[in-house]
């Protein structure tokens, strides 16, 4: 039955659902895990880049980016969705810039990008977004760090720590066990690896995983070295 | 099924839409408000490590001093730096503007901004306006390929030189700059051949005056010397019309009680009505 109601964007089923955004739910459930923690004193975004040949030049695209110096992103499901979005945000967080003069608040962003999102779900000849987004920030003003998830149907959560992606119930229940409100960025990291590592098929290297921290010096993405120090003292 | 996609894009531009208005009005007697103009002297020279920019800080209203102490030399990134003559509006506006779009820029390149780069997007912007966007600017930034200096017209014009001046007092600032300068000058002898140059403006222009401003750009850090000098400090009284205590000799003490009605009234919060 659901099937007949499958093609139109905009048209709802019977069930009440709009079929499109469950499918891309479904793409989104199909991408590489992506994990996120919000600790103490900042916030945490890890993903797995296993590449399907040894020919790709692992370090040339980045899942991990800034979105302005205090806010980055990372996601699970299709990576060139992926890039338009960023590319809005980027705009997004510079237009606010430029109106009030102040950095934009990781909720603000957030906001504004989930409504972008689900334009894509109500307009003529657009599909919606293959991705789900993972934000992290720290707002300034505030001092304190932000984690938020932006679904492709336009919701938004804001998450103390959560999983994305292929096997994300798993992750989730991971997380439910380790997660603690005095968690400090460093055991944040470990927990986040530990939390990949669960869903991840065979040997994790400083290549295949990307890690973000966000704390009161901004976003930073972790360079391989350093990975590769938490890898050892995970193992 | 389907229904319009995107948003309408506002036109950019200028809208010509009041210029018969407005000659009509003007015929009739009624004269437009004059912009504020910064009537500058801003400065430029590549030294041995870097750039060195310099901005005298007085903002004028056609005679009247509008602003003692404003600030000419902007943010375009980390590494670049802009000051700003003409229209105060336009310039501040176009810097910021281009400084966004740097910003943009450098998160889809993963690199560190160029001065050539900053110099192309505010000629390309200013030549589209035709010179309507009142902003003669003096760039400078230290990038990858070493220090660079450019000077821009409103008309979208650049040269790329090593000793650059603009501004109502670029003239004088110009002639202390063709007296002294030197290439690959030590970071001392450049700041003060920068300072004098803004200091000859100052005193001989009536456009420009106050402060001088000076942002030392190296490869390395940014120092913006914000009142590096303070080239103009306001007159101090040399005496008072207060007298002291005691100048009149009191001859008699009289003290009576009015008694008076005092209300005491105390506003307290009071929820909005919201029905």
């Amino acid at each position: 039955m659901t099937e007949r109601y499958s093609f139109s964007l905009t048209t709802f089923s019977p069930s009440g659902k709009l079929v499109q955004i469950e499918y891309a739910l479904a793409a989104v459930s199909a991408g590489a895990p992506s994990v996120g923690i919000k600790a103490l004193n900042g916030v945490v975004l890890a993903t797995e880049k296993k590449q399907k040949s040894i020919l790709y030049d692992d370090q040339s695209i980045h899942k991990i980016d800034y979105i302005t110096k205090n806010i980055g992103m990372v996601y699970s499901g299709m990576g060139p969705d992926y890039r338009v979005l960023l590319t809005r945000a980027r705009k997004l967080a510079q237009t606010y810039y430029l109106t009030y003069q102040e950095q934009i608040p990781t909720a603000q962003l957030v906001q504004r990008v989930a409504t972008v999102m689900q334009e894509f779900t109500q307009s003529g000849g657009v599909r919606p977004f293959g991705v789900s987004l993972l934000v992290a920030g720290w707002d300034e003003d505030e001092e304190r760090p932000y984690l938020y998830q932006c679904d492709p149907s336009g919701a938004y959560f804001a998450w103390k720590a959560t999983a994305m992606g292929k096997n994300h119930i798993n992750g989730k229940t991971f997380l439910e066990k380790r997660y603690s409100e005095k968690l400090e960025l460093e055991d944040a990291v470990h927990t986040s690896i530990l939390t990949l590592k669960e869903s991840f098929e065979g040997q994790m290297t400083e290549d295949n995983i990307e890690i973000g921290i966000c704390n009161q010096d901004g976003f930073r993405r972790l360079a391989p070295s350093e990975i590769k120090d938490y890898l050892a003292s995970v193992s | 099924m389907a229904s319009t996609v995107a948003v309408e894009l506002p036109h950019g531009g200028f809208s010509f839409d009041n210029c018969k208005r407005n000659a009509l009005l003007e015929d009739k007697g009624f004269k437009a408000p004059k912009a504020y103009k910064t009537g500058t002297t801003i400065a430029g020279i590549i030294f041995k490590d870097g750039v060195v920019l310099g901005a005298d800080t007085r903002a004028t209203e056609d005679t009247v001093v509008a602003d003692k102490n404003c600030e000419k030399i902007h943010y375009i990134s980390s590494n670049i730096y802009c000051c700003g003559a003409g229209t105060a509006a336009d310039t501040e506006m176009t810097t910021q503007m281009i400084a966004s779009k740097l910003e943009l820029h450098r998160l889809e390149t993963s690199r560190k901004p160029r001065v050539c780069t900053a110099n192309r997007l505010l000629k390309q912007m200013l030549y589209r306006y035709h010179g309507y966007i009142s902003a003669a600017l003096v760039l400078g930034g230290v990038d990858s390929t070493g220090p660079h200096l450019y000077s821009v017209w409103p008309h979208g014009s650049t040269d790329k030189l090593p000793y650059v001046t603009m501004g109502s007092g670029s003239l004088a600032a110009m002639a202390v700059f063709e007296d002294r300068f030197k290439p690959e000058m030590e970071r001392e002898e450049a700041m003060k051949l920068v300072q004098d140059a803004i200091r000859a403006g100052i005193f001989n222009d009536l456009g420009s005056g106050s402060n001088v401003d000076l942002c030392i750009i190296t490869k390395d850090k940014t120092d913006y010397l914000r009142t590096y000098q303070e080239a103009n400090l306001k007159g101090v009284r040399q005496g008072t019309y207060r007298y002291k205590r005691g100048t009149s000799a009191v001859l008699k003490t009289e003290v009576k009680k009015i008694v008076l009605e005092v209300i005491d009234t105390q506003v307290k919060p009071q929820a909005m009505d919201t029905d």
